[in-house]
């Protein structure tokens, strides 16, 4: 099975690729201008931050730079549309032949290109009898478009591609996905010769579903000793099945033409000057070969947060990567919501000595927690056992008082604690470890019986 | 100091020449330092902008276009929107949806287009200043049928903020009058970068004071198909040149001959595109009936509403650039246009500028008009397209007369040298007499 | 030389979304294989790889990525047919 992508993602700007208007419009057709609505006389000017965003993808995407590059104009008629035609890239788009890493399968990537959005369409009105109502708020909004390779096997892979994806693009360039219904596909899948395209996939979940269906129709085809039809086709939510594209009354001609308004762009320095940031997965990829660390703990580190991954590679540097992870996974992330500030303003220093001092052998491990705690500026200060704790006992036998049945229960359900737990928890902020509360809970339960 | 505007006078002269499909009916209160007119197919407050075309009925543009913007800066008093052919489809401005303008030394005769209404305005109204358009001629022609000055700038020069297109890389906007004095100081007012347009924003400063010497080149390729009349006014007028001092050389721009099939390529191509947005729906006539397909919907409105040459263009547009046809002729055009290009280029290493007649012929008379075929219209073109297809700066001025009608030649400068055209046109003011028309006095 | 096929006019003329008569589709189709044929001089002139789509160097025109609004869309609005802030159109299907 072979399956290719148009991923379609908005470009997070400020204001309208083509247009000064504001990308957060709100109520219908309030952020609108003659230039979004194409009204006679009005003329492009394109946003410097798209295209820099447009550049910072595919390089990204290790895609080949176009040194001068221009905008086309693709014609259809369409309401949405108000130009009637839209603005994109054709012979030229930012970045050509890059390719992406996934899941240690190189996937290529054929073309990384800018284009406009139409605007969005209400159906309105009896079955049969639909009109449309059109708001334009959405028309002229900067869309980056990925084109793959046909590389990917299958629709789980598809999904968890763009999945990735998307992540990585939040990191480096803020593209901000709100919910994932928000990303637009253009699939293709071919199990025999031809390739089946389903166009306007809107969301990752639609995706795997359209793309799912589709392998088990063309299958059942093949096996019935039929051929696939090479055909354009949709995917209908409801059913949950793909359809033909209503035949049209003929094939479109889109007749490209170069746009005149907008000239050219020459990218090539402003390319190679770009820096660009290390995307989580990409350092995930880096960390797991140079520390020598399954890929999937590297992910959830990185995952979790940058500074969480920076004092990994700074552990490992000083003390085997399995002690650094084992700090790293157990105490430091137990305590990592008043360690990040710390950690942030000294680099870890105080942490990192911690550890070295634990992996040498030179403090006990109860001391190096307690160090631990001190440093995140948990309240502990002289009172190694946190059991004894004043303020601890007396919260835990408040809580006590003011609930008998769970002192009733306790004595047959040591699940019963979980509530008192919970609430010291909260009440202390998590300053005390659940271990230390049981401990507190279960002595001062034993002088109560 | 406020000019007199005299409505009525206004009003009389457009019931019989038609320049205006749109004027003041009253004159505002407030000071304004000169009266200008606009083209239809430019943008401006207050006015319609239907570019000629009835499709466009009812589109009341909510900014001004910027050298209509700027005009107004300076003092100016917008007095009304001139006819011209549909979107500027035209030779004549018999393409217009508003009224066909009248020229003015002879009524039965045509103006010229597209900008005809502007030439006709200019030729009529004392001290008047018309802003025109030119694509592939649109200001030049006009300006040779009635007898008047047309300065089309380098492409670029003037913003084409609030112009409805035709062709993007080709679309002009300049100025039309009578005296090369207005367009000297008009020239400056309207030109400069606009951010609204990024076309404008390459351009060096416009210094009217460089001026180019050098001989002058007449391309023997603009000396063919000419009436005789106009062969030999043009003949006399270089005979003036030359004794005023200015040597002329007749060159070969054998590359001129592709101008014409290139030009109009990139023309319809671009325009199939720009107007493939007038459909009934946001702006001009409105349909309404929406219980239709949105494809029948489309037709509907645009099959009633475009005019004939405007859908002939559409059509040839729409097939320039379809699969399997765009290499050869679009891809082509845009090849064609470097060439010719490169050949003025070699030109103007040894020659000032370069000059031919205008128009092939003297302003034709309707019924003539009538029975020429759409190719025959086209071809008449063949001495203004190169420096517009091309971008290149050029002047028409009236050099001559032949049965009362004027006769214009034509001069192009390299990119950007406008003042090199300015120049001329004054030079040339003081040897020729230039003949107002009877109308007008 | 080029004879421009009858069923070429037609899927321009849908391409374009212009409804043609038989009338029409005979003049148009006439006109355009006259012009056509006229356009076959392009042929012979010289051909280069390169092309640039406007007849000075057009580059690098950007615009800072600030949000503004210069014209109250309230007021464009108010030109076009709308029903609850939208604008009416046609049919999709």
């Amino acid at each position: 099975m072979r399956i290719g992508l148009e991923v379609h993602l908005q470009l997070p700007t400020r204001s309208k690729l083509f247009c000064s208007c504001p990308t957060n419009g709100d109520a219908p057709n309030t952020s609108v201008c003659p230039t979004c609505l194409g009204l006679p006389g009005s003329k492009p000017v394109l946003n410097r931050k798209a295209l820099e965003l447009g550049i910072m993808i595919a390089k990204f995407l290790d895609c080949r730079i176009n040194d001068r590059i221009w905008f086309s104009r693709k014609t259809y008629f369409y309401p949405d549309l108000p130009k009637h035609f839209q603005i994109t890239q054709y012979e030229s788009p930012v970045g050509n032949d890059g390719h992406y890493e996934h899941e240690g399968k190189r996937i290529g990537i054929w073309r990384v290109h800018i284009e406009e959005d139409p605007g969005r369409i209400k159906r309105v009105g009896r079955s049969g009898e639909e009109v449309s109502l059109i708001d334009y708020n959405r028309s002229g909004i900067p869309l980056v478009e990925i084109v793959t390779a046909p590389d990917l096997e299958s629709p789980e892979q598809a999904r968890a591609f763009i999945d990735q994806l998307v992540t990585e693009l939040r990191y480096l360039v803020g593209i901000n996905v709100q919910d994932e219904t928000s990303v637009r596909v253009d699939a293709n899948l071919s199990i025999g010769e031809e390739r089946v395209e389903v166009k306007n996939v809107q969301g990752l979940k639609n995706l795997e579903r359209a793309l799912r269906y589709e392998a088990t129709r063309q299958t059942k085809v093949l096996d019935a000793g039929k051929r696939i039809v090479r055909e354009t086709r949709r995917y209908d939510e409801e059913r949950k099945i793909t359809l033909p594209a209503r035949e049209k009354e003929f094939e479109e001609d889109y007749g490209y033409i170069g746009e005149p308004d907008l000239g050219e762009y020459h990218i090539g320095q402003w390319a190679r000057e770009t820096v660009l940031k290390e995307t989580p997965f990409a350092r995930a990829e880096r960390m797991s070969a140079e520390l020598d660390i399954p890929r999937q703990t590297a992910r959830q580190v990185v995952l979790t947060s940058g500074s969480l991954a920076d004092l990994l590679e700074k552990l490992c540097k000083e003390v085997p990567s399995e002690k650094a992870l084992q700090w790293l996974l157990g105490p430091i992330s137990s305590n990592w919501g008043a360690l990040e500030k710390v950690i942030d303003a000294d680099g870890g220093a105080c942490v990192i000595d911690i550890v070295k001092a634990d992996a040498s052998g030179s403090i006990t491990d109860s001391e190096a927690k307690i160090r631990l705690q001190k440093c995140a500026g948990v309240k502990s200060e002289g009172t190694p056992a946190c059991a004894s704790n004043p303020d601890m006992i007396s919260m835990v036998n408040s809580f006590l008082d003011a609930h008998p049945e769970v002192v009733k229960d306790l004595r047959n359900n040591a699940k019963a604690a979980n509530s008192v737990i919970g609430h010291v928890m909260k009440e202390t902020k998590g300053q005390y470890s659940s271990k230390d509360i049981v401990e507190c809970v279960k002595k001062e339960i034993s002088k109560r019986v | 100091m406020t000019p007199k505007v005299d409505i009525e006078a206004m009003r009389r002269t457009n019931e019989r020449f038609e320049p205006f499909c749109e004027m003041i009916s009253v004159v505002p209160d407030e000071d304004h330092e000169f009266t200008f007119s606009a083209k239809d197919n430019l943008c401006a407050k207050g006015f319609q902008a239907r570019a000629g075309s009835r499709i466009l009925e009812g589109y009341r543009p909510p900014f001004d276009a910027t050298p209509i913007w700027k005009m107004r800066a300076a003092g100016g008093l917008l007095l009304g929107k001139t006819n011209m052919d549909e979107f500027g489809f035209g030779t004549f401005s018999t393409n217009s949806g508003y009224g066909i303008p009248k020229n003015p030394f002879d009524p039965t005769r045509a103006c010229g287009g597209s900008s005809g209404g502007a030439a006709c305005a200019a030729a009529l109204l004392p001290g008047h200043v018309a802003l025109g358009v030119s694509t592939g001629g649109s200001i030049s022609c006009p300006s040779s049928f009635c007898g008047v000055i047309g300065m089309t700038p380098t492409y670029g020069r003037v913003s084409r903020y609030g112009l409805i297109d035709y062709g993007n890389s080709l679309d002009k906007v300049g100025l039309i009058s009578r005296s090369i004095s207005d367009i000297e100081r008009f020239l400056p007012v309207i030109s400069g970068s606009d951010p609204k347009d990024p076309t404008s924003c390459c351009q060096p400063r416009l210094d009217l004071s460089k001026v180019r010497k050098g001989p002058m080149a007449v391309p023997k390729e603009c000396l063919e198909g000419l009436t005789p009349d106009v062969a030999r006014t043009f003949d006399d007028a270089v005979q003036t040149l030359k004794e005023g001092g200015t040597e002329v050389d007749v060159v070969s721009m054998p590359s001129l001959k592709y101008a014409m099939p290139a030009y109009y390529v990139l023309a319809t191509t671009e325009a199939s595109t720009n107007l493939a947005r007038y459909c009934g729906m946001r702006f001009g006539v409105a349909e309404r009936e929406y219980a239709q397909h949105f494809n029948d919907f489309f037709s509907k409105t645009r099959s009633e509403s475009f005019g004939d040459e405007a859908k002939r263009r559409i059509l040839l547009g729409t097939f320039c650039r379809m699969v399997g046809f765009r290499d050869k002729y679009y891809l082509k055009a845009l090849s064609v246009r470097q060439g010719i290009t490169k050949e003025y280029l070699d030109v103007f290493k040894d020659h000032s500028m370069v000059l031919s007649p205008t128009m092939p012929f003297i302003a034709p008379k309707f019924d003539e008009i009538a029975s020429m075929r759409p190719l025959e219209m086209y071809s008449a073109d063949f001495l203004t397209i190169p420096p517009n297809l091309t971008g290149l700066p050029h002047i028409s001025l009236p050099c001559g007369y032949h049965s009362g009608m004027p006769i214009g030649m034509q001069a192009v400068a390299p990119h950007w040298e406008e003042g090199t055209l300015i120049d001329l046109g004054k030079r040339w003011g003081t040897t020729f007499a230039y003949k107002v028309p009877e109308a007008c006095q | 030389m080029s004879s421009l096929e009858k069923e070429t006019v037609v899927r321009v003329a849908r391409v374009a979304r212009l409804r043609l008569s038989e009338e029409e589709l005979a003049k148009y189709g006439k006109d355009l294989e006259e012009i056509l044929d006229s356009f076959e001089v392009l042929n012979s002139a010289p051909s280069s790889e390169s092309y640039d789509f406007n007849p000075i160097p057009v580059m690098d025109v950007l615009r800072e990525d600030e949000p503004f609004i210069d014209i109250d869309p309230e007021e464009l609005m108010k030109a076009m047919d709308t029903y609850e802030g939208y604008v009416r159109g046609p049919k999709l299907s």
